[in-house]
């Protein structure tokens, strides 16, 4: 088996903290983000804003072309400008914003499409989550505006009275130029 | 309009009526690459972008790939990223350093001063007959304003210094503050669906901001404190709206020397410690920009003819109907780091591809820049008669100031600016007007 990917044949005897598999763990993560993706294309924007704890980073940093002698600079990094860099504050604002009736660059809303996929689990200290998922993001707007985001997310998670809450997350998109207006959507 | 020999008469100062067909006709477009982008001093990158030797940033002026490099001895190039051979860019990538760039199609070798060093048979295969020295790579004029490097493919064009003019007086109050200097962090990239000119215009329309970006306003005042920017408020404001060479410049009174600037990011709750910052640097900002520019002023939204948008944010032309935005964010090097993240969050997140304000303004201008595209439609001129009239000389001020912050006179001087180099043979026919600010304090071009 790979890290963190459950092998087919028998279930791994590794265990991530209190005794629970970690193929168990894979399925109770992979529900929680295919149900994230179900809040987002449903633009059930406040319940998607509840899976993330208040301390949240929610990060976006550029994507460099460079050569492979330089690709530590691929990513840029903290201190750097970035697409997004968001506390809870600033996702609040984004989603508080949708509210007002007056978000011109989702008023008609886009049309999306998250696919979530290829889930790696990695323990962190404490019980907390290491996991790493690619996506796809198809959206649609107005009459012929079409965008696709591919890229890979890592989160980190902590349980929150018994719930899964993200605390960190990297989104590293695979385009360099972004071929969109705007990026008005959730990642 | 009114009948004129001229080739280009798009914008009627005494109406304001805008010939819509400046933003869609590839024919105009081609020729603004060459009359205007071929032209002018075109913001490039900045020092900070290229710290070491050896370092180079690709670029763009116009549509042209540009190689930004600091060589060997540290001094700055722009040259067209074209391999004199066949034409091939030799520079593939954002960033990084070499001393050489080799091309990939047949193995041409420059140095990063630009002259070629070696073609792979040269004796063999060349017979010894070419001339290196005259197929170095093409270079630009390069000069610097308080660390911004602009570049010129034009001999005859004034120096860079000229060409800002008193301009100048009120970038220096963001770019040229402090001794430490600026760094620029980004860019962050992405593709618009608009003309050009229509992203740069926009810097001077104070008028669109309590209704394009209303839902921005609500959540800041909501979430930071900060005053519910009305139209009233923008039709009493008593910042400027100035015009300078080209320049389309506002400026913001302060109550106070140490007053948190009006910037993206500086909320309620970190307003004191912008405060402290503004209070620790206000002696060398006095002894730099003098008392009036280090103490009563801030600078606002504005733009740099051709293409730079609110400082170091570049709309690099692509098509007629194609922008590739460039965001920077520019942050004076000494500042506290936690001042620094307030601003680049501020400035990442208000603008930028994702930015809550910025996000709002595409749709509009798409269908601003997309408004001739029909015989129908392109028989009515847009709309930029807001205050006609009502600009003039100011005692305070360098340039022309309209009465209100809340005007189109800089809309439509940006036009007649665009046209003044569309109908001109040669730098020869274009103005620059003659400088009268007070440039008090020791800040220079050199920073
Ligand atoms: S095109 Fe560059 S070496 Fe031939
Ligand atoms: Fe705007």
């Amino acid at each position: 088996m790979q890290d963190g990917i459950p092998d087919e044949v028998g279930m791994t005897a590794q265990t991530f903290g209190d005794g629970v598999s970690q193929s168990e763990l894979w399925h109770e993560l992979m529900q929680f983000y295919i149900n994230e993706a179900w809040l987002l294309d449903d633009r059930k924007f406040r319940e998607w804003l509840d899976l993330f704890a208040d301390d949240v980073f929610y990060f976006m940093p550029r994507r460099l072309n460079v050569g492979r002698q330089d690709l530590s600079r691929e990513i840029s990094e903290e201190g750097d400008l970035a697409i997004f860099e968001d506390d809870k504050t600033y996702m609040t604002m984004r989603v508080d914003r949708l509210d007002t009736g007056m978000a011109w660059s989702e008023d008609p809303p886009s049309r999306t499409r998250h696919l979530v996929g290829n889930l790696v689990i990695e323990p962190l200290p404490e019980g907390d989550l290491k996991a790493k998922t690619a996506f796809i993001l198809y959206r649609s707007h107005h009459e012929t505006d079409e965008n696709i985001f591919a890229g890979s997310r890592e989160d980190h998670l902590r349980k929150e009275d018994g719930r899964w809450k993200i605390y960190k997350r990297i989104i590293v998109l695979d385009a360099n130029v972004i071929l969109a207006k705007n990026l008005s959507v959730f990642f | 309009m009114a009948v004129s020999n001229k080739k280009y008469n798009v914008i009627d100062l005494k109406t304001g009526k805008l010939d819509s067909r400046i933003f869609s006709d590839p024919d105009i477009y081609r020729e603004e690459l060459e009359k205007v982008f071929g032209r002018t001093w075109l913001m490039i990158g900045h020092e900070s972008l290229v710290p070491k030797v050896n370092d180079f940033f690709h670029t763009y002026m116009g549509e042209d790939r540009v190689i930004l490099t600091r060589d060997g001895k540290g001094k700055l190039h722009a040259f067209l990223n074209m391999c004199r051979h066949r034409g091939n860019p030799i520079v593939r990538t954002d960033v990084g350093n070499t001393k050489n760039f080799f091309c990939p199609y047949h193995g041409w070798t420059y140095s990063n001063d630009g002259s070629l060093e070696y073609v792979p048979g040269e004796e063999e295969a060349y017979y010894g007959a070419v001339d290196r020295d005259s197929r170095s790579l093409i270079a630009a004029r390069v000069e610097t304003y308080a660390g911004i490097v602009f570049a010129n493919w034009d001999s005859g064009a004034p120096s860079l210094e000229e060409y800002l003019g008193d301009a100048r007086w009120c970038l220096d109050v963001a770019f040229n503050r402090l001794d430490a200097g600026t760094e620029a962090i980004g860019p962050v990239k992405w593709i618009e669906p608009l003309n050009w000119k229509t992203a740069v215009d926009n810097c001077s329309d104070n008028y669109h901001v309590p209704t394009t970006h209303l839902s921005a306003i609500l959540v800041q005042a909501r979430h930071f404190g900060l005053p519910r920017l009305t139209h009233e408020a923008q039709f009493e404001s008593p910042s400027k709206h100035l015009f300078i060479n080209g320049h389309s410049l506002t400026m913001r009174m302060l109550d106070r020397p140490d007053q948190a600037r009006q910037t993206h990011g500086v909320t309620q709750e970190n307003r004191s410690l912008f405060e402290e910052y503004y209070r620790s640097t206000l002696a060398e900002a006095e002894r730099r920009l003098g008392s009036v520019r280090a103490g009563k002023l801030q600078l606002g939204n504005h733009s740099i003819f051709p293409n730079g948008v609110l400082g170091l944010r570049l709309a690099h032309p692509r098509g007629p109907l194609e922008t590739e935005f460039w965001h920077f964010v520019v942050l004076e090097k000494g500042m506290p780091d936690e001042l620094k993240r307030a601003l680049r969050m501020g400035s990442g997140n208000y603008n930028g591809v994702a930015g809550l304000f910025e996000q709002d303004d595409m749709d509009n201008w798409r269908g601003v820049s997309r408004s001739s595209l029909t015989p129908l439609a392109q028989k009515y001129s847009q709309d930029l008669s807001m205050g006609v009239g009502r600009a003039g000389s100011d005692p305070d001020f360098p340039g022309t100031v309209a009465e209100r912050y809340t005007s189109e006179n800089n809309q439509r001087s940006f036009y007649r600016r665009w046209e003044e180099f569309m109908n001109a043979e040669s730098w020869e026919d274009i103005s620059i007007e003659p400088g009268t600010a007070d440039f008090e304090g020791t800040a220079t071009m050199n920073g």
